[in-house]
């Protein structure tokens, strides 16, 4: 088992173009752009050959050139995948496994898509759509021109179905991480880094259907096949979006940590310039993904943040009657100071997080919105008060006198 | 200079405090810590493992900060407390029999400190073979009660 996934995690096609001089000596994105190469050259010699038609020259170029696009996005998944760190999380592992394993199955079920487009795909263009091919090629093409045609037409028709494949696939593998993740415990999760690779490649897959509209010029003539290709499209960018969307939602942060950035009410924020730290608490506040604190715009560690963004930022639950009970999160990373251009783009965000600081800290943004405050302390949302995220690249926990450092 | 009155009861009357270091490329380490406050020598003493981040970021950059303040989560103009900045000074670590008589006794004191003052979490735990005492030295001080804010730079040849 072992064997098989951490072997090459190839398709088919992927397996067998790969073997192949000279595409079996480049790195796949330069194979890729080889074969692109090759296939025009090989369309634009047959079609000078057999004296075609501009227009089908370009019909050519246009499915070689989402074929390839296509393959660039549908790639990408070997590759990521294969440099996924295993989950911290026993349920989620297996998961994942088994998402690579059917995904990559040795029995290549990949192609079996693809065949089930290919198949009717042509006996429609033979039997019933013989305007289709005359649009194409011409009256009575010559028998190796069919043959470049079919093969165009199997490249895409492989590769539609690679695309409704990963992302079935995809979203069945969202939908189960997303539940499996529910029942996680203690310190149990998939890192961050990983998530957010997991949500990529959905987001490629959505955009590997929209890129199939690119075809409807083929088919100008054919109202059944562009109705097909839209139906396509619609399916696998709206299947992607959705699987991107529940990976969004899957926590990054293990229960432990979740809980006590969840609970807690204070933090104390350290950054550092040229040398010179400074550490003060801030009131913050956690929407399940992300975590925000809020500061005035006169605050030293504002200033300071400016010019260096570095932040340890510390959330700790303290117990003087028995230090077991005590535990301390520490992230290190980033941080991103919302200013004015972010509003017209993040407004929902910025008003969403506000809100939760309103209902976290009701008491703190009664007394702060009174004028008899100091200028630097008065709450007029977003304006005078900015808000800032906590983009952790490093999660230390402790827990009693133990520390435990958490992948992110 | 003397701490202030208010700085100084900050000190005395909590036990956690959250010390700040940086490495070489300005990244921020955090953590908390227990700690003495010596009124004598006015400095803050806190032990540590000499294996632990903070240390490795002190050698690097000795100037570190410390916050040590009360928090309230329901009003903010009960929020109270110092932070502190300064150098850190680790002390020197041998086997107990190349230590200066100095630097023994100063081991003596902050341990028997630590010990009152932790006596419910520590008991009768001895010392680890890996643990240092690292002493801030005050440079500058900021207080704050609620929304107000007061500081005292104190000149390093005092």
């Amino acid at each position: 088992m072992d064997n098989t996934t951490k072997k090459e995690m190839k398709w088919i096609y992927e397996e067998i173009v790969g073997r192949i001089p000279p595409f079996s000596l480049v790195s796949y994105q330069y194979s890729i752009l080889l074969q692109l190469f090759f296939l025009l050259v090989i369309g634009l010699t047959l079609g000078f050959i057999f004296n075609l038609k501009t227009v089908s020259l370009l019909y050519g170029s246009l499915a070689i050139l989402v074929a390839v696009s296509w393959s660039l996005l549908i790639l990408q998944l070997g590759p990521t995948l294969r440099k996924f760190r295993a989950p911290l999380s026993k349920d989620e592992n297996e998961l994942l496994e088994r998402y690579k394993g059917i995904l990559f199955h040795r029995n290549h079920y990949e192609a079996i898509p693809g065949i089930a487009i290919f198949i009717p795909f042509m006996l429609y263009l033979f039997y019933f759509g013989p305007d289709l091919l005359e649009n194409w090629l011409g009256k009575n093409p010559h028998i190796i021109l069919l043959l470049f045609v079919s093969l165009l037409i199997w490249d895409i028709c492989y590769r539609m179905g690679l695309g409704i494949w990963t992302s079935v696939l995809a979203l069945w593998r969202s939908l189960r991480l997303k539940k499996i993740a529910e029942k996680r415990t203690e310190l149990e999760h998939t890192p961050y880094t990983e998530l957010r690779s997991l949500r990529r490649l959905d987001i490629n897959n959505a955009f590997f259907g929209i890129i199939s509209l690119l075809l409807i010029p083929l088919f100008k003539s054919d109202n059944f096949l562009i109705t097909i290709i839209f139906i396509f499209m619609v399916f696998i960018t709206l299947i992607s979006v959705i699987s991107a969307y529940i990976v969004s939602k899957v926590p990054w942060l293990p229960p432990d940590i979740y809980n006590l950035v969840n609970e807690s009410s204070f933090a104390y924020i350290g950054t550092s310039l040229r040398g010179i730290t400074h550490v003060t608490p801030v009131v913050y506040v956690f929407d399940g993904q992300k975590i925000f604190f809020n500061t005035s715009k006169e605050a030293k560690k504002l200033k300071t943040l400016r010019k260096n963004k570095k932040v340890a930022f510390l959330i700790d639950k303290r117990d003087m009657s028995n230090i077991y009970e005590n535990k301390a999160v520490l992230f290190t990373g980033e941080t991103k100071i919302y200013g004015v251009f972010d509003v017209p783009l993040r407004l929902i965000n910025m008003l969403s997080t506000l809100h939760l600081f309103i209902k976290k800290y009701p008491e703190y943004t009664r007394k702060y919105s009174t004028s008899e405050l100091p200028k630097a302390w008065q709450l007029t949302p977003i304006i005078s008060r900015i808000l800032v995220e906590v983009k952790p690249a490093k999660i230390i926990y402790w827990r009693g006198a133990k520390q435990i450092s958490v992948p992110v | 200079m003397k701490i202030p009155v208010e700085m100084r009861n900050i000190l005395y009357g909590n036990y956690f405090g959250y010390v700040c270091t940086s490495d070489r490329n300005d990244q921020p380490h955090l953590t908390p810590v227990f700690f003495v406050y010596d009124e004598h020598s006015q400095k803050i003493f806190f032990i540590t493992n000499d294996k632990s981040k903070k240390i490795k970021n002190i050698t690097e950059n000795p100037n570190v900060s410390i916050t040590v303040d009360i928090r309230d989560p329901v009003n903010p103009f009960n929020n109270e407390g110092v932070m502190a900045q300064g150098t850190a000074t680790i002390t020197e670590k041998a086997p107990i029999y190349f230590l200066s008589e100095e630097t023994l006794q100063l081991y003596y004191d902050i341990y028997m400190e630590f010990k009152s003052k932790y006596e419910k979490v520590i008991e009768n735990k001895p010392l680890g073979e890996n643990d240092v005492i690292v002493q801030i030295n005050i440079e500058k001080m900021v207080y704050w009660r609620g929304p107000h804010f007061k500081s005292v730079i104190f000149r390093k040849d005092e």
